[in-house]
């Protein structure tokens, strides 16, 4: 026993209900967060509300977490400076004779994206912007363009560098390096299934193609891009070899970022410069902020002992390795679709951690299935990110294009559970590469 | 008081862009000096930058209660005009019964921070502590700007300049 006045049930009421009331109120989620704290903290005799005020001290009093502002910036600083264009370019040259090939472009963006940005919603705001209308321009269907850049841009958050994986790391304390290198192959393997998806729609719908690019086309495109494509290296490279920490291979980045925008692509004048600041501040320190009230929702639950309690039902089902990996899967894809994935990962997460751990799943393997699931959380309803910035873009309803999102989401639900049934599939880079990041 | 918000919400602003930029620096400092030894090791590198870095997630976190760009979710169907400005009310009193929680309780944490300084570079910590009571101030000021504005829609219908409901600038909240 905690010694708590409040039973886990109890606490546990108090908690949630007062979570989901004031979500319902339309109160934004950090301080909904931080609001369903008070109740507990004023009836358990012990706590005080500065549990409040200690928590998120020490939540942003993290030198780990300065990555994600860091990232943001290097995405920032590359898309002022014109390297989507280019980018562009060489998705052409390389996926341009494929049936669909603009919606195979579209993809094939995302995946070299995701290697610089790790934002899935700047992915969709700035993926959506160029490929819906000259998708629909050259015949393809609007729901279909809009949902293929709604699940394609959520491949930013799981091909490293990645925000979540910093989030998961920070907190649940599981070696940032290799969470980057185990994303990789998931990453590609969803990249894929998106591409063969593509395919299916583009030969039953005869979507148009382009003619095939020359080796030498191809050549001049990728001598163009490779300073923009080699940012994922930088930051990965970087920790692999040791020679920076997962903070400093991010500032690493911004600095490479902002000398190839000033010096070599020229593009970046100062008034930018200061906008890319601005945005970078504004966006992330949002988000941030919910990192800190959601920990205090996080201590609280921990206090009271509510996973224990939570838990004790799953545990007696006697699931097996793969058994806890589908209910994980199932959890996050759940809460997923209506919370943000920050504050899933610092509650959902911890609070599943001791069961992964009963079943001895690995913590690198427990945090993809994790951050998979939470990804397609994004291009799910009610709360899915993506598809709103999508739909937002296209100006039509959420509802529109939800059938193509979930026709797409298929093939990429079967691709989770094979990381779920062959945990070897994510594990492999990271033993291969670094079997001490590991432990 | 409207000047006086425009002019303390563009100071905000200023800050927390500066904080963002300067963030690099410290880190940059101690990657520099242990990859090539050219500058000591200062040891205040990472504590410098901790703090900044709690500091611009503050700004941030104020800014955002005036650019109504903290994360909210919307699970109702689409509301009239005027439901919608009442919602938004009701959202707003609970947003200030937060922030005077952060003020009240902010200031017993700057107190309870008096004599305390930081474990590297010595800094008084009610220079960080501060930041929450600030928050607080700061929320009340921009979230009673809102409530006003909301209370004018119920009452007179739309603002001057506004033929539509506001809608969220999508994205805007979320970096993920």
């Amino acid at each position: 026993m905690t010694g708590a006045a409040l039973t886990p049930t109890v606490a546990a009421m108090w908690l949630f209900g007062s979570f989901f009331l004031l979500m319902i109120l339309r109160v934004p989620v950090a301080f909904a967060l931080g609001l369903a704290c008070l109740p507990v903290l004023f009836i358990e005799p012990r706590l005080s509300p500065m549990v409040v005020f200690n928590t998120t001290f020490k939540a942003y009093n993290s030198f780990i977490l300065l990555a994600v502002p860091f990232f943001l910036l290097t995405a920032n600083l590359m898309n002022v400076g014109g390297i989507t264009d280019r980018l562009v370019h060489l998705s052409r040259t390389m996926v341009g004779n494929f049936p669909g090939a603009l919606a195979q472009i579209n993809v094939l963006l995302s995946v070299f994206f995701a290697g610089i940005s790790g934002s899935s919603t700047a992915d969709a705001a700035s993926q959506g912007k160029i490929f819906i209308e000259a998708q629909v321009k050259e015949g393809y269907d609007l729901s279909f363009s809009i949902a293929i850049t709604a699940v394609s841009a959520v491949l930013a958050v799981i091909i490293p560098p990645s925000i979540l994986m910093v989030v998961w790391g920070g907190v649940l304390q599981v070696s940032i390096g290799a969470l980057y290198l185990a994303g990789v192959i998931p990453g590609l393997l969803l990249g894929l299934a998106q591409m063969a998806t593509v395919h299916a729609y583009a030969k039953i719908r005869h979507y148009p193609t382009y003619p095939r690019a020359s080796l030498r086309e191809f050549g001049q495109a990728t001598l163009v891009a490779i300073p923009a494509l080699m940012t994922p290296f930088i930051i990965v490279g970087g920790i692999l070899l040791g020679w920076f920490t997962a903070t400093e291979s991010a500032a690493a980045a911004v600095i490479y970022a902002a000398v190839l925008s000033i010096f070599v692509y020229r593009q970046l004048n100062r008034h930018q410069l200061w906008e890319a600041l601005l945005e970078t501040g504004r966006l992330s320190a949002v988000a941030l902020f919910c990192v800190g009230t959601a920990s205090v929702f996080g201590w609280l639950l921990a206090y009271f002992q509510i996973p224990k309690a939570l838990l004790e039902n799953v545990t007696s089902w006697g699931l097996g390795l793969i058994g806890v990996g589908f209910f994980v899967a199932f959890v996050f894809l759940v809460v997923g679709c209506f919370l943000d994935a920050i504050p899933a990962i610092i509650i959902v997460g911890t609070t599943l951690q001791p069961l992964v751990a009963s079943v001895g799943m690995h913590p690198v393997s427990f945090a993809i299935i994790g951050i998979v699931a939470l990804a397609f959380g994004l291009v799910t309803p009610p709360y899915g990110m993506c598809l709103m910035v999508s739909c937002a873009i296209a100006k039509v309803r959420l509802r529109y294009a939800l059938k193509d999102t979930m026709i797409m989401l298929v093939p990429m639900l079967l691709v989770l559970a094979s990381l779920i049934i062959w945990p070897e599939i994510p594990l492999l880079l990271p033993s291969l590469i670094r079997p001490d990041f590991l432990k | 008081m409207r000047k006086f918000i425009d002019g303390y919400y563009r100071v905000l602003n200023v800050l927390l862009a500066s904080s963002v930029g300067i963030l690099v620096l410290p880190v940059t400092i101690q990657m520099i000096s242990r990859l090539t030894g050219l500058i000591p090791a200062w040891i205040w590198t990472e504590e410098l930058a901790r703090f900044l870095f709690i500091w611009m997630v503050m700004l941030g976190a104020m800014v955002g209660v005036r650019d109504a760009t903290h994360f909210e979710v919307d699970v109702w169907p689409v509301l009239k005009f005027r439901a919608n400005a009442m919602l938004n009310i009701v959202s707003m009193v609970f947003v200030l019964v937060f922030a005077l929680v952060f003020v009240w309780y902010g200031i017993k944490f700057v107190q309870f921070g008096w004599n305390q300084s930081s474990e590297l570079a010595d800094l008084p910590m009610t220079y960080i502590f501060i930041a929450w009571p600030l928050t607080g101030f700061t929320w009340l000021l921009f979230g009673f700007e809102r409530l006003m504005r909301d209370i004018r829609r119920v009452v007179n219908g739309p603002l001057p300049g506004e033929d539509q409901p506001p809608t969220r600038d999508l994205g805007k909240g979320s970096l993920i």
